[in-house]
């Protein structure tokens, strides 16, 4: 009884001493079946082989518990961050429909009038239109003439957009309360939406089937056995970055604008763009995938009502695009912008872009500068795009209209010609009342734990959260990424000039920086003095990292 | 446009008229799979943007929407003679990017060499044979040169 107390060794020592007495049960079942059953039979290629991995970890993700950890699981391979083609709410390169179109799967309708889904909100917003016509025409006068603004602007944007940006900021912060007042005793869902203004929506994920650099082709030359796979397409990491100037979420989702079914519709489909992107004016850049539709896991309003965005990067562009570019760059800001913030809630909902969503999400989407307003519809069917489902049979609906003026001008202090179509159409995306659905919303979250702050055991819990939290910050790291500098590659790489020297270079070791995972680094030391009493052996703090 | 100095006029001097600019763009194949409305330069050092886009405008009227540039590293090779690392100049690249409606396909100048490829193979099979005839015309005298043969 006290020899575990003489010395720590002992419990080892007795789980060394075999039992020979000991014998194995007999087993009851019978190792004989009817039929032979064999193991499957599966691809032992190397492609065949590598396929089951990604599947494992897709699964693996699937597997895991709560938003965070999901999210820290798609980060997993790179310690450095993913090199992801950036797609910013407000830099639209030219004729940039077609690639957008393909990297958030969009099939795009264009609509003069909202769809047939907002035809029985006809009437009623018919009736509030009139009530508050004539609070929003004195709300624009105010906000044109009656206000003397200083806006202070950054360098890093041209001026004349932000201050649009700025001006059109206010005008719906004017509109948004005088319609969500006159709302409140109409309908249920306007005093229980939360609004937000300049949230932070991100959103990452993985694109396939795109063309490999010319970098690429060259790596892939040098190796014999990639010879009939030189051009194969790969998948590219996508990181969507936007900040609308105010939104509105509910506890319930929205209903779908068109049946689930429609999703499969061939016409819906979308003509591929593969061509490397920094080619047609993308540019990349090394970050951890974040997704944020503005607020953080465990808020309990978590699906988007409704989303207003500034159109002043419009007057940034060239005037060599033309007036139908810049149309276009719209609806593009619009699919973005819709399928980015969608794309986030579904990640909160416990989805991720390897596995896919099981049930429709919409949400609507305003681009305005104060006068010209495009309204948009928008219908997540799938996020699931990524090497292995390139042939994903579904695809995305967005309806758009196009630049409607909300008023003509503004003459001797009024407000002449106030579109009340516009109006109406914007008081039906208020009236759209989110419903609760009747399927299981989280299929791929845990039962108990579905966020991080659900977690009993503490030390799990609190490093699990600061671990998100950093993560998804982006902050530069404290240590530089090692650099192979160009005397080195001219004279240790290209040209063995200096064989005499001691290898220790990481690209001398064959070490690739980039290859590092998350985890693959020094936990925090504990210090002697803090370590548990008496002589604990443990030197470094756990981690809890994913396993994946 | 020329980066070369403009001598300043004086009065009785002879004045120089004539100034070949130090401007030049050279189309070449795209590196990889492009869209069809992008073409590639290879161009002048000097030249910024915006006169390649006058470039193309002004001479050879073509509707030009973006231009982006790039400088790409020159290559490193060995001097054949002395052996040491020597680079060959960098080289500025221009993506112009034409109305989307306009195509723009790098152009065949040499044919498809297909033709050429079979006359090679005739022309060795022949000189085989020949070579296998004089064998065989001389096997019982494999100690006589070849220039002395019939």
């Amino acid at each position: 009884m006290y020899l575990n107390r003489v010395h720590r060794t002992f419990p080892k020592l007795k789980k060394l001493i075999s039992r020979p007495q000991s014998q194995a049960a007999l087993s009851e079942q019978n190792e004989y079946s009817e039929t032979p059953e064999y193991p499957p039979i599966v691809d032992t290629s190397l492609q065949g082989r590598k396929l089951r991995e990604r599947q494992t970890l897709h699964q693996k993700i699937k597997e895991i518990n709560t938003v965070e950890e999901k999210q820290i699981a798609l980060n997993m391979p790179k310690y450095y961050g993913w090199k992801c083609v950036m797609l910013n709410e407000d830099k639209v390169p030219y004729n940039a429909m077609p690639l957008v179109q393909y990297y958030t799967r969009s099939h795009f309708i264009p609509v003069d009038k909202l769809p047939q889904y907002y035809e029985e909100f006809s009437g009623s917003a018919d009736a509030v239109v009139q009530e508050i016509k004539a609070l929003i025409e004195e709300a624009i006068l105010i906000e044109n003439c009656g206000v003397e603004r200083t806006f202070t602007t950054t360098v890093d944007k041209p001026e004349n957009s932000q201050k649009e940006d700025a001006f059109a900021k206010c005008i719906v912060k004017q509109i948004n309360r005088i319609i969500t007042n006159n709302l409140t005793d109409k309908v249920e869902h306007a005093l229980t939406s939360q609004i937000d203004y300049d949230p932070r929506h991100e959103a990452f994920w993985f694109v396939g089937g795109i063309d490999p650099s010319e970098r690429l082709v060259n790596w892939r030359k040098q190796y014999e056995w990639l010879k009939d796979r030189l051009h194969e397409p790969v998948d590219r990491p996508v990181q969507y970055i936007g900040t609308p100037m105010l939104t509105i979420r509910n506890r319930q989702p929205l209903k779908p604008l068109v049946p689930y079914s429609d999703a499969e519709n061939p016409e819906f489909r979308v003509p591929a763009v593969t061509h490397v992107p920094i080619l047609t004016g993308y540019y990349e850049s090394f970050r951890h995938g974040t997704n944020i539709p503005g607020y953080w896991p465990g808020d309990l309003d978590e699906f988007g009502l409704l989303s207003y965005h500034g159109r002043g990067h419009i007057l940034d562009r060239k005037e060599s695009f033309g007036p139908q570019d810049n149309l276009e760059a719209l609806h593009c800001q619009a699919m973005k912008a819709s399928f980015g913030w969608l794309l986030a809630q579904a990640n909160y909902q416990g989805f991720t872009t390897f596995n896919d969503i099981t049930y429709p999400l919409a949400t609507q989407t305003v681009i305005t500068n104060g006068q010209l307003w495009s309204l948009y519809a928008y219908q997540l069917n799938t996020i699931e795009m990524h090497h292995d489902k390139v042939d994903n049979p579904k695809s995305n609906i967005c309806f758009g209209t196009k630049p409607l003026k909300l008023y003509d001008s503004i003459e001797n202090g009024k407000v002449q010609g106030l579109n009340e179509d516009v109006l109406k159409m914007l008081v039906q995306f208020y009236l759209n009342a989110p419903e609760e659905r009747d399927h299981e919303m989280k299929p791929y979250l845990g039962q108990e734990e579905q966020v991080v702050a659900d977690i009993e055991d503490d030390n799990r819990r609190c490093w699990l959260e600061k671990r998100y939290k950093h993560l998804v910050a982006n902050r530069p790291r404290h240590e530089l990424l090692p650099e192979t500098y160009l005397w080195e590659k001219i004279y240790k790489i290209k040209f063995n000039t200096r064989f005499f020297e001691a290898k220790r270079r990481p690209f001398e070791l064959g070490i690739n920086p980039f290859n590092r995972r998350l985890d693959e680094h020094l936990p925090p030391y504990i210090p002697k003095a803090l370590r548990p009493y008496p002589r604990s052996r443990k030197t470094f703090e756990t981690t809890y990292y994913p396993k994946v | 446009m020329s980066t070369r100095w403009y001598p300043i006029y004086q009065r009785g001097n002879p004045q120089l008229r004539v100034f070949l600019p130090n401007f030049w763009m050279k189309l070449v194949r795209p590196e990889s799979k492009q869209l069809p409305n992008i073409v590639q330069f290879h161009c002048s050092m000097e030249m910024t943007k915006f006169d390649i886009k006058n470039y193309l405008e002004k001479i050879y009227n073509i509707p030009v929407v973006d231009v982006r540039t790039k400088i790409a590293l020159g290559k490193f090779r060995r001097d054949v003679g002395k052996g040491y690392v020597i680079k060959d100049d960098d080289i500025k690249s221009a993506y112009v990017v034409l109305p989307k409606d306009m195509k723009f396909e790098y152009p065949d100048i040499f044919g498809s060499k297909k033709d050429d490829g079979e006359d090679e193979q005739k022309a060795l099979s022949e000189a085989k044979k020949n070579f296998k005839n004089y064998i065989d015309r001389n096997k019982h005298r494999t100690d006589v040169p070849s220039w002395f043969t019939i």
